[in-house]
């Protein structure tokens, strides 16, 4: 399946996609809530053949945190799909039965941003260290380097007295 | 009995540092006698946090910070990165530094996979083979720096094109390397074609079969020795790949060897294209001047690193620093079936296991697990006996009546 | 300075073994400190072996800048190094963290953790530099010996 069949495919399906392409071999969506998205990702895998999990990217959204996840078929388009959940509540599904893969990312998400991926088997964090004080997620925007001692390892932001 | 060999299953905890790994990964590796039943892979230590250092940056201080995300794959990264930026400003980079760009890109793939072949040599206590190639390597670092500057982190790229042009002599220069080395990787396709220890010592190990590849999404070598054509110069050409046809190689044999033989076929295949570029490059410009700030929009960018393909993703919001930065090195995607490959073979094959998928720790953790709580215990010579003793009375011999003489 | 303290220094001297590590560096440091062990450069011609085990090692050869995973790694494997020992940082980076100092995970470089003797910059360090290094480090081996430590 080409990138003109899949953005065909996609947007005849869920519309609220809107997949579109701005160069051949890349399809890019709109995010969506996870429980579309499951759906969707279900969709591309079982039916569209887009077997080969990539990778998969966190960001920062202000409100929410988004995941896009990128796979690929067997003709090499990489078709990104994403879903949003607000900061205050970050609970996903890990697609690992899916994208075996993709495991290690979802684990990165719970490390950088902290995403809660239920489904996930046990095994060692990654990448943050052992001795990463719980509750800092230094990929969202709010988290400052500059106020973390690496000697204590603990995040010492101003307090608001001190600013005034 | 075995209830017994279930309890006494040998945990052997390999790294972080360790002699024949070059970078810090700890793997815990459950033994059964000699072989691997399971394999725990732990890696992180080499985690800097650099796509967050990349946002607080411009893009030009962002550029040299991805150069060092891995010292092998400098201009893998680099090429990427541009080739990134320049889709979201839509600069159209001039031919002769696409040109530029692919030969020092297949400099790259030589010296990388030469270094791979030292390396998996010496894993497998083949130190000749290591010396040589190393000796070798040093021909194309000695080109590279002429290149770029630095034997290490040329810094050769820049957005819009290059920074460097190649003057007449040292194309000439690059055509002699060429010729020199060309006979010298023959020698060792040869080898790994004909010499019987080397073929016994890497055969049938750390298999990875098709489906398991497609399964772990392993990418580059790996996958290609699994009979799979995954190449990006390929299947999507990018910068000079438009122009200039690759021949892609693959092999059947699924295992180390199969890596071996695609590896050293891969070299022969760049110092074609290396000749075909440095005959065929354009005059003309080397590079177009890029903006400060990107406009917004984001951009999914892909070239074939030595280890495989290397994605880079740009997101700008219109500003001098990019909003966020991420990159996928293809190491990261061959450590997903590391513990598949691990388990089954012998703990001897482990470390030329690990070597053959070319690990590049860098790469993977840009951004490991102490056992225990690090207790020091020192045991005397009369309890190492009492344990030993009691571990016989477990299997019902009773060498407490043996009298020890006292040294 | 005893006989068997002379002895030991001699061996040192002429023959200092050193064990490399990787703290969080890039690679490309490793590799010139690999290459400065391969034919071109060749440092076992002054003597100088790699070795595997911490506690066979005089030199402990380190790159690039200390992340907060391998800190304590590094650490542990100074205590394991018997006396006397010498530590060489390789690169900027193990200078003085480099271009990642101001990186979340990164402490800074290698002395934040154990003391230095030996201190190459460089980006990545060139084999020239890790050997004039050795002989300078060589050198105050004399300088020990002539003082009588």
């Amino acid at each position: 399946m080409n990138t003109e069949e899949t953005i065909l495919a996609l947007n005849k399906h869920f519309p609220a996609l809107e997949a579109v392409s701005n160069r051949p071999l890349r399809v890019f969506t709109a995010f969506a809530e996870p429980k579309a998205f499951e759906e969707t990702l279900r969709y591309a895998n079982l039916t569209l053949g887009y077997h080969k999990g990539k990778h998969i990217i966190g960001t920062d959204e202000g409100e929410n945190i988004g995941l896009s996840y990128i796979i690929s078929n067997d003709e090499d388009v990489l078709l990104v799909l994403r879903e949003r959940v607000p900061k205050s509540a970050p609970h996903v599904h890990s697609m690992g039965e899916l994208y075996p893969s993709l495991m290690l990312h979802e684990r990165e998400m719970v490390d950088l941003f902290g995403v809660q991926v239920s489904g996930l088997p046990e095994g060692p964090r990654y990448p943050l260290p052992d001795c990463w004080p719980d509750g800092e997620y230094p990929m969202r925007k709010e988290w400052n380097p500059a106020y973390f001692n690496k000697q204590t390892v603990t995040y010492e932001p101003p307090k608001q007295e001190d600013a005034k | 009995m075995s209830d017994y060999r279930e309890k006494n299953k040998v945990v052997v905890q390999i790294g972080p540092q360790h002699p024949s790994l070059k970078e810090p990964g700890s793997f815990k590796i459950t033994l059964d006698g000699e072989k691997v039943e399971r394999a725990v892979i732990e890696i992180g230590y080499n985690h800097r946090g650099i796509e967050k250092a990349c946002e607080s940056r411009n893009y030009i201080q962002a550029l040299y910070i991805i150069e060092r995300v891995c010292g092998i794959c400098s201009h893998a990264h680099t090429s990427c990165f541009c080739q990134a930026f320049e889709e979201i400003a839509g600069l159209e980079v001039p031919r002769r530094a696409h040109y530029i760009r692919g030969i020092v890109g297949e400099l790259e793939r030589l010296h990388s996979h030469l270094l791979w072949l030292g390396v998996a040599s010496h894993e497998i206590g083949f130190d000749t083979l290591f010396m040589y190639t190393w000796r070798d390597r040093e021909l194309v670092l000695d080109l590279l720096a002429r290149i770029g500057g630095n034997r290490v982190n040329y810094g050769v790229n820049t957005y819009g094109g290059v920074r460097r042009d190649l003057e007449p002599e040292l194309m000439q220069d690059i055509l002699t390397v060429c010729d020199l080395l060309e006979e010298k990787l023959k020698y060792y396709a040869d080898l790994a074609l004909t010499e019987t220890t080397l073929i016994a010592r890497l055969r049938g190990i750390g298999t990875l079969l098709p489906e398991d590849v497609r399964k772990y999404s392993a990418v580059g070598p790996v996958a290609r020795a699994a009979g799979i054509m995954d190449d990006v110069r390929i299947t999507e050409p990018y910068g000079v790949f438009r122009e200039i046809a690759v021949n892609g190689i693959t092999d059947d044999h699924c295992d180390v060897y199969g890596r071996t033989l695609v590896r050293v076929k891969e070299m022969l295949e760049a110092i074609r294209l290396i000749r075909i570029m440095v005959k065929e490059i354009p005059d003309g410009p080397i590079s177009v001047r890029p903006p400060r700030k990107l406009p917004v929009g984001e951009s999914l960018s892909r070239v074939e690193a030595p280890r495989g393909e290397d994605i880079h993703y740009i997101r700008s919001n219109g500003g001098e620093s990019p909003d966020r930065v991420r990159v996928r090195a293809p190491s990261e995607a061959n450590w997903h079936g590391m513990s598949h490959m691990l388990e089954g073979f012998q703990l001897a094959d482990v470390p030329i296991i690990i070597a053959a998928i070319d690990p590049c720790y860098s790469c993977t953790d840009r951004a490991i697990h102490l056992i225990g709580d690090g207790i020091n215990q020192l045991t005397d010579w009369a309890q190492i006996r009492a344990l030993s003793i009691e571990q016989y009375k477990a299997r019902g011999i009773d060498p407490g009546s043996i009298k020890i003489r006292e040294f | 300075m005893g006989l068997f303290d002379k002895a030991i220094a001699w061996g040192e001297k002429n023959s200092p073994w050193i064990i490399h590590f990787n703290a969080g560096a890039c690679n490309g440091c490793d590799i010139e400190v690999v290459d400065a062990l391969t034919p071109q450069y060749d440092l076992e011609r002054l003597g100088i072996l790699q070795q595997g085990s911490p506690k066979h090692a005089d030199v402990l050869v380190c790159t690039g800048a200390v992340t907060l995973q391998t800190r304590d790694r590094l650490k542990q494997i100074y205590d394991q190094m018997s006396t006397p020992k010498f530590v060489i940082a390789v690169g900027t980076c193990a200078c003085t963290g480099g271009i990642f100092d101001s990186c979340y995970c990164v402490t800074g470089g290698i002395d934040t953790v154990v003391p230095v003797d030996a201190y190459i910059p460089g980006c990545a360090v060139r084999p020239e530099a890790i050997i004039d290094a050795v002989g300078k480090l060589l050198a105050t081996f004399d300088q020990k010996e002539a003082k009588g430590k």
